[in-house]
């Protein structure tokens, strides 16, 4: 009895799989439409930003550019004319404005170094950081304080006074001779006859972007 | 009959298939926040309009100050007639009904923090969603004892010439004494971004 | 979430693990599903089986749903998903080319080589056939490149150039499908029955 209930449904069963698959496409087409968005989930960004992670001290800049290391390119995205005046050593400049330019994604989206953002202040950077991260641009940071803290730190760092403990003085001295690396110079060293290492800004990395032709896909069955 | 055993397993494949569907559509959850302002349009809005409010200019009845710092510096002191909302929990479902409110209410929701650094990213994350009422507040707030002192803040203003500085010093020291400076020219480096591969699939039947 | 290499789920070294899996899978099912034999496949043309039409358009349709629902729900990102590029000229007289050989030899290129894996003769003939095809096309490429690669239009989609809405045009396609199935049976009752 079963198989015989079994066979007349079966009979049907083109019919049946004909409805249901005009019965999906309908859906589509009554769905409620809603603009699709592009990025990550708002929520998500949220966290992301509110980690500290995503900032990096002065001091720890400071310490990669000196032992040049070849992890991380800098992201300036200050104006043209700011770039001019002075700018980080090997700093690629990407104005705020041009940042989701052609010509600037290459440097943002990619996984080979990680990227170091900064701008005078913390606000530009953060902007673009938070901009670039919603498009889940991958290991973005961004230098805290910007370059004003970078002269307030490493520049021109403060004297420590006397009742300050040991490890003020040698994170003085740490950053007093980073800031002999970026071309700062003291009138001790002179006192002590040494002759001057007058750092040249090193020169701009060439950085090059490859532009990926489309390879042509074979197809065929 | 024989013939019917063989396409069962056709109609299973084709139920397991719809089922998998059916599932898809009933384990989908609306995303709460979506995104109004694509990111290009977001950058060109930031970029373009002026979003800073300036201490002076904070009062006015169609403005709503919003303290994103914590409860407990909010309760600490705030400004007058501000509200609270933590920047990590500007998504949640009270604060969103509150932003909203003042949304639909034509009010100009102004942020600030404890400086201007802490509002960038609730301002342009709320500007993403599509509020388009959000300005920054650029105000540095401080306490001396135990007062809030609400001060101006400068934004993105170098505070000293770095390189002017650099020349400075290099000249003092040279009028100590004249050293021949040499120069070290580090090797060119030579980096090369590779662009993402955007992977071809190859077709076929 | 998706694509699944893409977006990093799944390793890019694993793609060709995967396409070989799924290649075998493909062969595999070709084979059972009988499209080895040259005659099932050679009756489209003659009207006495509309499996292989049936089943291709099946896929398509199933594929295409597939993808819009996942993409509706936020499951795929369609936007990162590969589409073939056409060229206008090339897709057309590629595909005639194609199809005169289908209808003489009763096998697409796939086909041939599931033929060629149960040992069919005519298929070993089909598949040396295809070899001398793509030996002569390589040999006289610099004669064909401007067919080959002129009349680009980039990776365009039906929706993009006829610039309807996709929904509705899957709607309208599915229904399509359903009415070629219709008359597909319908044709295939009146010619004459073949056993084959």
């Amino acid at each position: 009895m079963v198989n015989r209930k079994l066979a007349k449904v079966s009979s049907f069963r083109y019919t049946i799989l004909a409805i249901i698959f005009v019965i999906l496409a309908a859906g589509l087409v009554l769905l409620p439409k809603y603009v699709k968005h592009e990025g990550i989930d708002p929520a998500e960004l949220l966290s992301k930003a509110s980690s500290t992670e995503r900032y990096i001290s002065s001091d720890v800049l400071a310490d990669k550019i000196i032992n040049q290391d070849p992890s991380f390119i800098l992201i300036d995205v200050r104006n043209e004319a700011e770039y001019e005046k002075y700018s980080l050593p090997n700093a690629i400049n990407i104005p705020l404005k041009k940042l989701l330019d052609e010509d600037s994604i290459p440097y943002l989206n990619q996984s080979q170094y990680s990227v170091i953002l900064y701008s005078n202040d913390n606000i530009y950077a953060d902007q673009a950081w938070v901009i670039c991260n919603r498009l889940n641009y991958k290991n973005l940071k961004v230098l805290k304080g910007g370059l004003n803290n970078w002269y307030n730190t490493i520049i021109n760092p403060p004297s420590p006074t006397e009742n300050m403990t040991n490890l003020d003085y040698e994170l003085f001295n740490t950053r007093k001779a980073a800031s002999m690396f970026f071309g700062v110079v003291y009138p001790e060293q002179i006192k002590a006859d040494k002759p001057i290492v007058v750092k040249k800004a090193a020169p701009k990395k060439v950085i090059t972007v490859e532009k990926k032709k489309k390879k042509p896909a074979e197809g065929g069955c | 009959m024989k013939e019917l055993e063989k396409t069962k397993r056709i109609s299973i494949a084709g139920v397991i298939s719809i089922l998998v569907v059916l599932i898809a559509v009933l384990s989908y959850k609306k995303p709460k926040h979506l995104y109004v302002n694509n990111s290009k349009t977001t950058l060109e809005t930031i970029t373009t309009n002026n979003h800073f409010v300036a201490l002076d200019a904070l009062k006015g009845n169609d403005v709503v100050l919003v303290d994103v710092r914590n409860q407990f510096e909010f309760d600490k002191g705030h400004l007058e007639n501000a509200i609270n909302i933590y920047t990590p929990e500007i998504l949640s479902d009270k604060n969103t009904s509150i932003l909203n409110n003042l949304k639909n209410n034509n009010k100009t929701i102004i942020l600030y923090g404890t400086t201007t650094n802490d509002v960038t990213v609730p301002f342009l994350l709320l500007t993403q969603l599509g509020y388009s009422n959000v300005k920054m507040a650029t105000i540095k707030n401080s306490y001396y004892q135990n007062q809030l002192i609400t001060i101006n803040d400068t934004i993105e203003k170098p505070i000293a010439d770095i390189k002017a500085f650099i020349d400075e010093s290099i000249k003092k020291a040279a009028t100590i004494e004249k050293p021949i400076p040499v120069k070290v020219v580090t090797p060119k480096k030579v980096i090369t971004v590779e662009k993402k591969k955007k992977k071809p699939a190859e077709g076929g039947c | 979430m998706g694509p699944l290499i893409p977006n990093g789920v799944i390793p890019y070294e694993w793609s060709n693990i995967i396409a070989i899996i799924i290649g075998i899978a493909f062969g595999f099912i070709l084979e059972a599903s009988g499209f080895s034999s040259s005659r099932k496949l050679a009756g489209v043309f003659y009207g006495y089986d509309f499996a292989v039409l049936k089943v291709f358009f099946t896929a398509a349709l199933v594929s295409l749903i597939g993808i819009l629902y996942m993409d509706y729900l936020g499951y795929l990102d369609m936007s990162a998903l590969y589409v073939h590029p056409t060229y206008l000229w090339g897709a057309i007289i590629g595909g005639a080319i194609m199809g005169v050989g289908f209808v003489a030899g009763g096998f697409c290129p796939g086909t041939a080589l599931t033929s060629v894996a149960i040992g069919k003769i005519d298929a070993i003939i089909y598949v040396v056939g295809i070899m001398v095809g793509v030996f002569i096309f390589s040999e006289l490429f610099t004669l064909f490149q401007p067919i080959y690669e002129g009349s680009f239009m980039g990776n365009i989609t039906l929706m993009d150039s006829l610039g309807v809405n996709r929904y509705w045009f899957v709607f309208l396609f599915t229904a399509l499908a359903i009415v070629i199935f219709k008359l597909s049976d319908m044709i295939r009752k009146r010619t004459k029955k073949i056993f084959y």
